[in-house]
């Protein structure tokens, strides 16, 4: 145990140190972060310049359609926009473009009156070629209003009845849970919330789990196999028992893994906690509390032991190899079956309740990530949890077990990469 | 009690026996030569002894006692591919199989300085392996065998690739080992060492122990065939002494080859009669010679 520690800590401190394993750490984090600032990013270089809270101006030529200017002018008024509208009385081309040089306006809207009753065609003028989004959205959303008004006028409707043709349709998903009919309540709104959360909570564990398996995994093997090419290995295994020496490597390079998703949530927390990024969590309409408990805590034990699971065949792997060149070919069968579990997880994500799920959440190596799907997305009882668990936990053993012979046996043999029948022969001679 | 014991150790691989009933006993305080050729089971009977590779015949015994996980803390070894992590420091790696060991960091961290100093390469505390020459690689692996202060250290072929310098010096250390009271395993295949450092041996080859037992004595048991003859001037009629096989003459004299010990006397003889005698030597077979007269004989 004590020994297992040391290996544990040799491995961790080993790798942390290197240089390729902090840059690359340092890179992701980068990447996250740019990615978490990209909208804020985005809005700050296509140069609305005053974004200093001042409202931006537009100016509205009144022209020839004072009521729907008019019109326009109120709507305004109750939408959540950063524009300003201006008046000005007549189409004066050349007092709008001196406002626009001088930076009174940043452009100008004209209405240009159609032939018969037809609804005005409106022109945004301004220095730049296009429009902004926001911009562009408000004055639809408001002349869409003023247009409604306009064609209704003379239904002698009242304001309610107006207004109540402006909502929007709504339309809100509920997930029923068939277990418990009539649970399903009036908690729409929570249940889409949660669900959109667990969306993103599961979408995140099958790609951790895939990213840290692919990563920490490939290091594992490369490194029992150079301990086993540099021969440092006869010293190794005169030293420390085979099994502390294969598993201190698993837990230390899992240790080592779980550190760099440590810096990666740290970094993406406090990106999240920057003043000009708070808002979009809460316009997503994203609350971290909605996210289903259950799902956490079995994704975490299902993380884990799905990659002990993996680790030690990477370990076992790397244990037959004596030479790190030949490593690449010899991890291909884990790598394509962690491929699988990858993307029957992604594919799934929409159909959490098929049978392809179903059967995929009781394979162990493939079960780690397609249970997330059906515990967060689906519904699955309790016991199938549980059962799923446990066929994992025996497969976990008799893996640890075998992967442990090969390791004892494979890290003294050199030379070319043992058969099948070769290392079931040699396996026999090792009493663990 | 032995510190070590091998009784009729087999290993059989496959469809070779690697190692054919090997025996052998290592008291404490001494050095015991392994030899034979490559591939006559010298690394095979190591490992066995080391718990790498279980005997399938035969036994080993430690103070007494079969191999027990205990022993890792009490065993060293040098192999003979020093492995060694290329790309880590040298004060790391080795405090950290000291560690393994069954030693303290801070222990073992004071032994690799003692060591380094007694080495007198301090500087390398902080270098890479991969930095040093092959020869200080090497002398860093004999520090990882030994910075725990064992009781049976194994080396494997410890001074192949070094300078005649590091050899002396690495020689040196094994024998005030020895004189602390580490029973030494030693392999090789150069005869010269054994002779200077090992007081029993054995020879293997092909798997079979050949030769067995204390040096002094095989050596009186192999008799002297060689007398080398220094003259100042021409003797003749030395072919005709009997008992004498073949004459050579050498920069300052002769190499006779006899097949019987009382020849020489009678060479003698003849060379005081005619020249002038200021080299005369009935010489003991070396180790070289018996190793491969064993191997040959072996052979047929």
């Amino acid at each position: 145990m004590n020994n297992m520690w040391t290996v544990i800590r040799f491995t961790f401190m080993n790798k942390a140190r290197t240089k390729s394993f902090l840059v690359s750490t340092l890179i992701f984090a980068l990447i996250i972060t740019i990615g978490i600032n990209l909208p804020f990013l985005i809005q700050w270089f296509t140069g609305d310049k005053d974004d200093s809270g001042e409202a931006v101006r537009i100016g509205l030529v009144y022209g020839q359609e004072q009521t729907l200017a008019e019109q326009l002018q109120t709507t305004w008024g109750n939408l959540p926009t950063t524009y300003e509208l201006v008046k000005y009385e007549a189409n004066d081309e050349a007092a709008l473009k001196q406002d626009i040089k001088d930076g009174v306006i940043e452009g100008y809207l004209t209405f240009e009156t159609q032939e018969g009753n037809a609804f005005p065609t409106v022109v945004y003028s301004s220095e730049d070629e296009g429009i902004n989004m926001e911009l562009q959205s408000n004055l639809q959303a408001a002349l869409q209003v003023a247009k409604t008004r306009t064609i209704v006028a003379g239904l002698n409707l009242t304001d309610d009845q107006i207004n109540a043709l402006n909502t929007p349709v709504q339309i809100d998903t509920r997930s029923i849970d068939a277990n418990e009919a009539g649970k399903a309540g009036g908690a729409a709104a929570e249940d889409e919330a949660s669900e959109v959360m667990n969306y993103i909570v599961v979408y995140a564990l099958v790609i951790l789990f895939f990213f840290t398996l692919m990563g920490t995994g490939n290091m594992i093997a490369s490194e029992v196999t150079t301990e086993k090419s540099s021969r440092i290995m006869e010293i190794l295994i005169t030293s420390v028992s085979p099994l502390s020496q294969m598993f201190g490597k698993v837990i230390g390079m899992f240790l080592l893994g779980l550190s760099q998703i440590a810096v990666f949530a740290v970094v993406i927390a406090v990106n999240v906690m920057l003043p000009h990024n708070i808002g979009a969590l809460q316009d997503m309409n994203l609350d971290v509390s909605a996210i289903d408990p259950m799902l956490i805590v079995f994704g975490l034990i299902f993380y884990i032991f799905g990659y002990f699971l993996y680790a030690v065949l990477y370990a076992a792997i790397g244990s037959i190899v004596s030479r790190t060149e030949d490593l690449g070919q010899a991890v291909m069968p884990i790598t394509m079956l962690s491929l699988v579990a990858f993307y029957i997880a992604i594919f799934s994500l929409s159909t959490p309740n098929s049978m392809l799920l179903k059967v995929s959440s009781y394979i162990p190596f493939i079960s780690p990530t397609t249970i997330l799907i059906r515990i967060g997305l689906g519904d699955i009882p309790l016991w199938e949890i549980l059962l799923s668990l446990a066929i994992l936990f025996v497969a976990i053993l008799i893996f640890g077990w075998l992967a442990a012979k090969i390791y004892r046996t494979g890290v003294l043999m050199y030379g070319k990469r043992p058969t099948f029948k070769e290392l079931r022969k040699a396996m026999k001679a090792y009493k663990m | 009690m032995q510190r070590l014991l091998l009784d009729n150790v087999v290993k059989i691989y496959a469809d070779k026996t690697a190692v054919n009933r090997i025996s052998l006993q290592v008291e404490e305080g001494e050095i015991y030569g392994l030899l034979g050729a490559n591939g006559a089971g010298k690394t095979t009977t190591m490992r066995m002894v080391l718990g790498l590779i279980y005997p399938d015949d035969g036994t080993i015994l430690y103070n007494g006692k079969p191999y027990s996980k205990e022993l890792r803390h009490i065993m060293g070894y040098l192999p003979e591919e020093r492995g060694l992590y290329p790309k880590v420091k040298v004060s790391e790696q080795i405090t950290y199989l000291g560690q393994l060991r069954g030693m303290s960091a801070k222990d073992a961290d004071k032994s690799l300085k003692y060591w380094l100093e007694r080495f007198e390469v301090p500087e390398y505390y902080d270098k890479k392996i991969e930095e040093l020459s092959k020869g200080n690689q090497q002398k860093m692996g004999f520090i990882a065998a030994v910075i725990h202060n064992p009781q049976i250290l194994i080396l494997d072929e410890a001074f192949s690739g070094l300078d005649p310098v590091n050899v002396e010096l690495l020689k040196s250390t094994v024998k005030e080992l020895r004189d602390q009271g580490t029973s030494i395993l030693f392999s090789t295949h150069r005869m010269e060492h054994v002779e200077e450092l090992c007081k029993n041996i054995t020879i293997l080859h092909r798997s079979n122990t050949v030769v067995k037992g204390n040096l002094k004595e095989i050596k009186a048991k192999y008799p002297r065939e060689e007398v080398i003859l220094g003259t100042s001037g021409e003797v003749q009629g030395l072919e005709s002494v009997p008992g004498v096989t073949a004459v050579n003459r050498t920069e300052d004299g002769y190499s006779i080859r006899i097949s019987d010990v009382s020849a020489g006397q009678q060479i003698l003889n003849k060379a005081i009669s005619q020249s002038v005698v200021h080299r005369f030597e009935v010489k003991e077979p070396t180790l070289n010679q018996i190793f491969i007269k064993a191997v040959g004989e072996s052979n047929e």
